[in-house]
């Protein structure tokens, strides 16, 4: 029963995803979004707005406590306590978050829309396998039995490039290094396949190569899965190399949003320059070569 | 340290039902109005003016054999709780010097003291070696003592591998020396809290003992005691459990309240040490061995 | 590719082997730690005799005894030998499930332990079960409704109840049922083979009594416990893969929560077992432990050694138990996670 087939035909598989139909609709839209603190009543993301459509790739660049995962969570609706968003509104898929119950929340988070962190181990539960916490999205999701989800699992832990998925299926997170937790992690949130992925932080205490091959993945899924991605990050370099739109955010307000290679190669505001020229020395102009007009 | 527990309103409440406990225990056989093992013909009464919690089933007045018997209650709390500081602290802190046999042994040791099913073995043995004040005491000190035990083996190993005590012993000093001046100043706050925790075991310990007819005996009255001898008579006289029943889970409330608050004055290191899992558990089940 | 169905079974086999692993290591290290715990428990118990000083000749004898016949009857029961060849004897032997003889009345230790053994156990068993499920209900909820009024009721509630000794509780819940309400007998033990009905209404007072400190220690464990795995990691991502909240609750929080409740159960089991001394006493039931305090009064060294030993037996066989649901159930907890 546990033979490793790789993907049988009647399966879908991420790859065949890519064929769904794309709208041109936004599959998220963020409009004017403030996130306030309850306890001090500070403002700690000053109006943020963006669009991302099927395939497409956003990008929020700032330094730690610039709001940018602030921002996410409150697409996600998993704001920490004692924060809300004050005005402006998101839509995920044409669902407002704010109105939405809690069980549309539930329903939109997973097949519509997901998530993967910095520190993937922290994200698995360290008592249960790492296999089975995937079979349980795709159980849980959509609604197949306890031996299709495991295969499931399986060739998802594939599809995300581990080698021997059986093996890894049955192990704990802590038996696992920190790139292949990652990739475990971009499995389980990719499980029920979802239209947008946030990638917050996601690459970012991961060595260089394996940093690398974790953006060819998320790349990877972009192109032949069709899915929208929000990518964040500190590193300007990691953005470029993903996005089609950045924003620069600091201190909770955007001060610079454009197309990546506007915005690479005529940083209107001296915070972008800032960052840009802090980034030289890390190959980026490799992509400005390569993407450049 | 007694200023910063008083400050919290859990440290002052709790010093004040101690104090008032304490004062009971020095005072009470003075203030008894009447000889606590008088017996009369007037029998299980009610309350009176003459007998304020009235009377038992051989007509002695019960509110003199409370006042009479908080004595006996509390001082036997305190030396089952310096008993077993004694026997724990003690191997505690040499268990980190005196090599590995001595500290696998004393931990092994530890270890059963913690599994053992503490009032059974307080009652046996205690019952065994000859059923006196004296043998209840010992016993049961040694029985809670693994708190004690741990806590001070946690303080001293988090000392010993401090900077500062190798500098200490690099440069020529003493182990006594070492112990005296580095070791207790970090030991003390944690051993504090086991000590106010410990008089709440032990209280109820004594009382457990106490109610069974073990180490201080009848007629000699304890609160204990008296709750025993309420027991039978609980038809005629139902509400007299309640006062030895509060005065018993005031101060031990009290005692846990004082725990508690030294804790939280005695910062990091000191909350670090009493949080680890190991500790806790001993708090547990010295807490537990005593239902 | 073709897929190689050999391989996908050594995978498996690999997989059930390293899951039988993990079960053997915990229950071997388990056993490493309480071989030395029975060692000792056992050595302290046979240590008695010695320390008490008693001897069965003055049990038969009475106090005029002459020295001759007080060493007669010593040697009749193998005092006279050295100290550690007696321990040995009476360790085989216990292994071997015997308790030697009453110095009282030559009876059986053995026997007259197993016919109070029964009540012990069921009163004990039936407070664990009333302690665990109201401690996990009373933790759940306060976690749940963490920093709300409910919380601080609850919390409250346990402090209170934690302060009670068992002989206080027992007390208070024959006056309430007993005396005042007359629905339960206040004391008497029935076997459950007689019917469950009577059985269950002779044990629950006590086992309500024994239960109320476990209740206070579960409660107060496990909602630390569950608030501490709110927090983590691992519930944002579980949310965020679009799980239900009972979901989370019940594979992500409370499989990890529970952890330090389910530790203190085992640390609870010894109480509960030696508190069985106290309420025995005020329920008038025949059980071990009445029998432990007799046996002790009377100064019959072999039955009180033999209860003791099967007291710290029990103890051990819980800890095991628990400590193995602890590896199934929260791998991470026994990994110090």
């Amino acid at each position: 029963m546990t033979t490793f087939t790789k993907t049988s035909p009647t399966e879908t598989s991420p790859t065949e995803i890519a064929a769904s139909p794309t709208t041109l609709d936004p599959v998220l839209s963020v409009r004017d979004v403030r996130v306030r603190g309850q306890v001090d009543d500070r403002e700690f993301v000053k109006g943020v707005s963006f669009e991302l459509t099927p395939g497409k790739a956003v990008g929020i660049v700032g330094e730690s406590g610039s709001g940018k995962t602030l921002t996410c969570r409150a697409v996600l609706g998993v704001l920490p306590e004692h924060f809300e968003v004050s005005s402006g509104d998101i839509h995920v898929a044409g669902v407002d978050i704010a109105s939405a119950t809690r069980e549309q929340l539930t329903d939109l988070r997973g097949s519509t829309i997901s998530a993967v962190f910095q520190d993937p181990a922290s994200y698995l539960n360290p008592s249960i396998q790492v296999g089975p916490q995937i079979a349980e999205v795709v159980r849980v999701k959509k609604g197949l039995k306890r031996r299709a989800a495991r295969r499931r699992a399986v060739e998802l832990l594939a599809a995300v490039h581990l080698r021997d998925p059986e093996l890894v299926y049955s192990q704990y997170a802590y038996e696992l290094s920190g790139g292949m937790l990652q990739r475990v992690l971009i499995a389980a949130a990719i499980a029920a396949d979802p239209r947008i992925l946030i990638a917050d932080e996601a690459t970012t205490a991961l060595d260089v190569t394996v940093q690398a091959e974790i953006l060819d993945l998320l790349a990877d899924l972009r192109e032949n899965a069709g899915l929208a991605l929000v990518v964040v990050s500190h590193d300007l370099a990691v953005v470029a190399q993903l996005c089609d739109e950045v924003l620069v955010m600091r201190e909770g307000e955007v001060v610079e949003q454009g197309p990546t290679a506007r915005v690479l190669y005529e940083p209107q505001h001296e915070y972008t320059r800032l960052l840009i020229s802090e980034h030289e020395q890390y190959g980026l102009e490799k992509f400005l070569t390569r993407e450049g007009p | 340290m007694v200023r910063r527990v008083l400050s919290l309103t859990a440290g002052r409440v709790s010093a004040a039902i101690l104090l008032a406990i304490a004062l009971l225990a020095v005072l009470g056989p003075l203030l008894a109005p009447l000889d606590p093992l008088a017996v009369s013909d007037d029998t299980l009464a009610g309350i009176s003016g003459s007998h304020w919690l009235g009377t038992d089933y051989l007509g002695r007045d019960v509110f003199s054999r409370l006042l009479d018997g908080s004595r006996a209650s509390v001082v036997g709390a305190l030396e089952v709780t310096l008993m077993a500081l004694v026997v724990g602290a003690i191997p505690g802190i040499l268990s980190v010097y005196l090599g590995r046999v001595f500290e696998w042994v004393t931990l092994r040791v530890a270890d059963t003291l913690i599994a053992l099913p503490f009032l059974l073995f307080a009652v046996a043995i205690t019952a065994l070696l000859g059923n006196g004040i004296t043998q209840a005491m010992l016993v049961t000190g040694v029985l809670v003592s693994p708190l004690f035990f741990r806590v001070s083996r946690a303080a001293t190993l988090a000392v010993a591998r401090s900077q500062y005590v190798e500098a200490a012993l690099i440069s020529g000093a003493s182990l006594p020396w070492i112990i005296r001046r580095h070791v207790w100043a970090k030991v003390l706050p944690p051993i504090a809290v086991a000590l106010a925790q410990t008089l709440g075991v032990g209280f109820i310990i004594v009382s457990s003992l106490s109610f069974l007819g073990i180490g201080v005996q009848p007629p000699e009255p304890t609160w204990g005691g008296l709750l025993a001898s309420d027991l039978g008579y609980l038809d005629y006289r139902p509400w007299a459990p309640f006062a030895p029943a509060l005065l018993i889970m005031a101060t031990v409330w009290a005692s846990n309240l004082l725990a508690d608050a030294i804790r939280d004055v005695s910062g990091e290191a000191g909350r670090a040490l009493l949080n680890s899992r190991k500790v806790r558990a001993n708090q547990a089940a010295a807490a537990g061995g005593t239902a | 590719m073709a897929a190689d169905p050999l391989a996908g079974r050594a995978v498996t086999g690999v997989r059930a082997r390293q899951a039988g692993w993990r079960v053997l290591t915990t229950l071997g290290k388990s056993v490493a730690i309480f071989v030395p715990v029975f060692f000792v428990a056992t050595f302290v118990t046979f240590a008695l005799r010695s320390l008490s000083g008693l001897s069965p000749a003055r049990l038969q004898l009475g106090e005029s005894a002459t020295p001759e016949a007080i060493h007669n009857i010593e040697s009749q029961w193998g005092l006279d030998r050295p100290f550690l060849v007696q321990y040995w004897d009476w360790f085989t032997d216990v292994l071997h499930g015997q308790f030697g003889t009453s110095w009282v009345n030559g009876a059986d230790v053995a026997t007259l332990i197993g016919l109070g053994l029964g009540v012990s156990v069921s009163v004990a068993l039936l407070a664990l079960v009333l302690g665990g499920v109201l401690g996990f209900a009373l933790g759940t909820l306060a976690a749940l409704r963490r920093s709300t009024w409910v919380d601080r009721a609850i919390t409250g509630f346990v402090t209170v109840v934690s302060v009670m000794p068992a002989f206080v509780v027992g007390i208070v819940l024959v006056e309430i049922f007993a005396v005042g309400l007359d629905l339960l007998p206040s004391g008497g033990y029935i076997p459950i083979t007689e019917g469950v009905d009577l059985w269950l209404a002779h044990v629950i007072l006590p086992a309500l009594a024994l239960s109320f400190d476990v209740v206070a220690d579960v409660a107060r464990q496990l909602r630390t416990g569950l608030v501490s795995a709110y927090r983590e990691n691992y519930v944002l991502g579980a949310v965020v893969r679009g799980l239900s909240p009972r979901r989370v609750f019940f594979r992500h929080v409370l499989r990890n929560g529970v952890g330090p409740a389910l530790a203190t159960l085992g640390i609870k089991f010894p109480s509960l077992v030696g508190a069985s001394v106290v309420t025995e006493w005020i329920f008038g039931l025949q059980g071990f432990g009445r029998f432990a305090n007799d046996s002790a009064q009377a100064g019959d060294v072999p039955a009180v050694q033999g209860v003791l030993v099967v007291s710290v037996v029990m103890v051990v066989t819980f800890n095991l138990i628990i400590n193995v649901v602890l590896g199934k159930v929260a791998p991470a907890a026994l990994r110090g996670v």
